[in-house]
């Protein structure tokens, strides 16, 4: 090494191949845009549950049951209305009695299908996901059993159908808008086909959601205390609901918190993590460079 | 042990001597063995670009190998400590950080980047360097076994909002984990001034001239290095 040329130690194609490393790695598990920002548009699919008109007969309940071939689900039969006890791995509709500060009535539980969905944004397979129609889509092939989707769900939704506790072999498992039904064009999701009071009913977001003012504004004119669930909750929901109560009553949350630990994960602390690989990989790489040039393997002991 | 080198300019004769045990190797190399996998299957579900073997079967499959490495990686520290008590004491008191390693530091970039010897002051059987990968290794396994157990059996019996903050640590110590990792490897294989260090973690020595240069604190003992050291430091004033 001789006079000028051993002060440039790194040539400047050499720092920006390593700039181009480093960025390349930090950016390699950048997200493609998920739908998170995005408002939920008029013209998707959703459902929207009445429970002032819900007489409790649970058809929707049966109806998901025959329609995704689900199994029956043995439950202690303690004199309550509510059989099994909740949504699981194997019942993704559920009717339940609720006593709320003003009185007794049912409500149907299902997956909400968020338009900012935490289960989608958490989801490491692409199982879960937005379906163009609008609703959370869950193609159980994709599914490799980790549970983060049962973890992070606001509404508690999703469960794993366990094989084997210990290595971990499962599936999750929730309602799916029927996809298979609406994919095929053969109808609407059967728990909203089948009522046969018009409680749950499916149609375009937009016009379900004029339905639902036009309702609140009736059941108000009597006095209710009625109000729409869905309409902004996590960016939109595609389950839309009258309530006659705070939220809280029904054991939704007034805003469904988990969406913004989700991303905090997925677009915070991961994409800083790659920065990190990258930063330490180029700079690595340059050392390793600088390195081979100034210290001569023959002159250390 | 002394083993000649022939080049084609001289000979140079080594005399090795001893610096791990064969315990303390198997255990780093155990911890090794266990380490790389867990990375990489974590990393499946980790990185976006690698989502096609995330999916179904495959991803059941490396699911299945980060439980079967984490029970070896999470038992080994404990069983090897079982067996050999007092080099947990050792152990703690070689790794322990101390005042004298801001001197380490100091001289770092000199040394690791120019190969200056001379600033670099006198160093224990680890130095401040291998004691950082060390510590972090160390605090990294108890986050691991800390957020992954709990993320293994946990679900459904602790709170979901406990778990989702699990996952996020779990991510943190991979991210602290892998990034010292990479530079542990490259100092351990491919920096010129650390050539030693592959040697003895494989065959358990280290050569006495290496050891007198890099661990004099360990070669001598802390009192006789520090003055050599100070000796030397005084003659380099002089000239
Ligand atoms: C005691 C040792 C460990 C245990 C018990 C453990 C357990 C787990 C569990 C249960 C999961 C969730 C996926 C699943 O349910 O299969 C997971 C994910 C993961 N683990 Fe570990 N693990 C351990 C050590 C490590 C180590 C040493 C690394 C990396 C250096 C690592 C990196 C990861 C990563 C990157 C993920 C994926 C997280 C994500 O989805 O972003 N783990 N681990
Ligand atoms: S309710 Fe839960 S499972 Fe359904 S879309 Fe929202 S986050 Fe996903
Ligand atoms: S359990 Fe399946 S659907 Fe749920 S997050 Fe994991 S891979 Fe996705």
């Amino acid at each position: 090494m001789n006079g000028e040329k051993s002060r440039v130690n790194i040539s400047r194609r050499e720092f920006l191949g390593l700039s181009a490393l480093g960025l390349g790695i930090s950016l390699a598990g950048a997200r493609p845009a998920v739908a998170a920002s995005r408002a939920a548009a008029p013209d998707e699919v959703a459902i929207l549950y009445d429970p002032v008109k819900c007489v409790g007969c649970k058809a929707c309940q049966m109806a998901c049951k025959r329609w995704n071939k689900l199994p029956n689900e043995s439950t202690d039969p303690l004199g309550i209305y509510e059989s099994p006890r909740g949504l699981s791995a194997i019942t993704w509709n559920i009717i339940k009695l609720r006593r709320t500060d003003v009185g007794w009535h049912f409500f149907n539980y299902q997956c909400m299908h968020c338009t900012d969905a935490a289960c989608v944004e958490v989801c490491p397979t692409g199982a879960l996901h937005h379906d163009p129609m609008g609703f959370v889509a869950l193609d159980r092939d994709l599914c490799n059993g980790c549970g983060y989707c049962t973890q992070f769900c606001p509404y508690g939704v999703p469960h794993l159908q366990v094989e084997n506790a210990l290595t971990g072999a499962a599936k999750s498992a929730k309602c799916t808008f029927c996809q298979d039904r609406l994919r095929a064009g053969i109808g609407g999701p059967s728990c909203a086909e089948v009522c046969p009071v018009g409680a749950l009913q499916w149609g375009k977001r937009g016009e379900l959601l004029e339905k639902a003012r036009a309702r609140v504004a009736e059941l108000q004119a009597k006095g209710m205390n009625a109000r729409i669930y869905g309409e902004n909750e996590a960016g939109g929901l595609h389950r839309l609901s009258i309530l006659l109560d705070e939220p809280e009553q029904y054991g939704l949350p007034s805003v469904p918190k988990t969406p913004g630990l989700a991303r905090f994960w997925q677009r915070v602390v991961q994409p800083l993590g790659n920065v990190a690989f990258g930063a330490a990989l180029a700079g690595i790489l340059g050392v390793f460079l600088f390195v081979r040039r100034k210290i001569r393997m023959e002159e250390v002991r | 042990m002394t083993v000649q080198l022939r080049g084609r300019a001289e000979a140079v004769t080594i005399q090795w001597i001893p610096k791990y045990t064969f315990l303390e190797r198997l255990g780093h190399w155990l911890h090794t063995a266990t380490f790389v996998p867990l990375a990489l299957t974590g990393m499946v579900l980790y990185f976006p670009f690698l989502r096609p073997l995330a999916q179904g079967e495959a991803g059941e499959f490396f699911r299945l190998v980060h439980r079967v490495a984490a029970v070896i990686f999470g038992l080994l520290p404990i069983v090897y400590y079982i067996f050999q008590p007092r080099r947990l004491l050792l152990h703690i008191r070689e790794f322990l950080p101390r005042k004298e390693d801001i001197g380490w530091l100091k001289a770092a970039p000199a040394y690791y980047l120019l190969g200056k010897h001379e600033v670099m002051p006198p160093q224990g059987r680890f130095n401040a360097g291998e004691k950082l990968n060390g510590l972090v290794m160390m605090v990294t396994w108890a986050v691991f076994g800390l957020t992954g157990i709990p993320m293994w059996f946990g679900k459904g019996v602790i709170p979901p909002e406990l778990f989702r903050w699990l996952v996020v640590f779990h991510d943190l110590a991979m991210i602290v984990a892998v990034c010292m990792f990479l530079v542990h490897l490259y100092l351990a294989v491919a920096h010129p001034l650390m050539w030693a260090g592959l040697v003895s973690m494989r065959f358990g020595v280290t050569s006495a001239e290496y050891a007198a240069e890099h661990h004099a604190k360990w070669y001598y003992g802390p009192k006789r290095a520090m003055e050599i050291w100070e000796e030397k430091k005084r003659e380099a004033a002089h000239h």
